[in-house]
């Protein structure tokens, strides 16, 4: 079953919401938490995220589904799936890096950022000037 | 992802190359910033970092301009208004995020606390889920 468009805009506005404010708590000296507690919203957003793009993926892998009139379709969702591993490597890599459990490099940090950024705007940049053209 | 890049540029009410054009500044934005913290260039002030945001919040802006002059000329007068107030009002809230934090970095005042920074953001927010069900 597919999400309302109203469904998907309050599921992020909530999330970005309650994490904007455990942000700010956090920020400001107002609570005294872990950033892996902070970053909770995140988690379960992505969370949520990831177990509906595999079960999209699984429905399209099961059997009897002709693989030669989805193979773009797998592609994007393979792309999909990377870039939200990406984003969690960010998130993981950032939280560490706050909490000093790992003293390594910002630039290290944000390798998975940079990754995800490049490939959204080649994404956009294809739908802009290639797709058009077309 | 969970939203298509259509229904996206449809809420957020921008154009897909204004939507590149922010993804772009972000990207810069966190190199400078990575080179800044990482203490590879200590000349690079907070101000400098913040440089490509400005830059896209300018060009945005311009970008609009052109947009809204062209669709008054050609007759839509009220789509014009609506699209240059939404821009202008998102950018111009984007902005004075931006100001607040890049002055918070530099100064480190403590009067400035977080909450009112990041005021502008939850005022867009708010703005985003009413836009969200006028859309819906």
């Amino acid at each position: 079953m597919r999400m309302s468009l109203a469904q998907r805009v309050l599921l992020t506005w909530l999330f970005t919401l309650l994490f904007l404010i455990m942000l700010v708590l956090k920020l400001d000296e107002k609570a005294p938490w872990n950033w892996f507690l902070i970053f909770i919203p995140v988690w379960i957003f992505d969370t949520i995220l990831l177990v509906m793009l595999i079960v999209k993926i699984a429905g399209r892998c099961k059997s009897g589904y002709d693989p030669r009139n989805c193979s773009l379709a797998l592609k994007k969702k393979a792309w999909y799936l990377i870039a939200m591993l990406l984003k969690l490597a960010f998130c993981l890599a950032l939280c560490a890096r706050l909490e000093q459990f790992a003293n390594m490099n910002l630039c290290f940090v944000f390798i998975p950022l940079w990754a995800l950024l490049v490939g959204g705007m080649v994404e956009l940049g294809y739908n802009i000037f290639y797709v058009r053209r077309d | 992802m969970l939203f298509s890049l259509r229904e996206l540029v449809q809420w957020l009410g921008l154009a897909q190359f204004e939507v590149f054009l922010h993804v772009f500044a972000l990207l810069i934005f966190s190199v400078l910033l990575a080179v800044k913290v990482d203490g590879f260039a200590p000349g690079l002030s907070w101000w400098n970092v913040f440089i490509p945001f400005f830059a896209a919040d300018g060009l945005g802006t311009y970008f609009t301009a052109i947009v809204s002059v062209r669709l008054f000329q050609d007759g839509e007068k009220r789509l014009a208004v609506l699209r240059l107030f939404w821009i202008l009002t998102i950018l111009s809230l984007k902005f004075v995020f931006e100001m607040l934090l890049c002055q918070k970095l530099v100064q480190r005042n403590p009067d400035l606390w977080y909450g009112l920074i990041m005021s502008p953001v939850f005022i867009l927010l708010q703005l985003l889920m009413i836009r969200a069900c006028r859309v819906n």
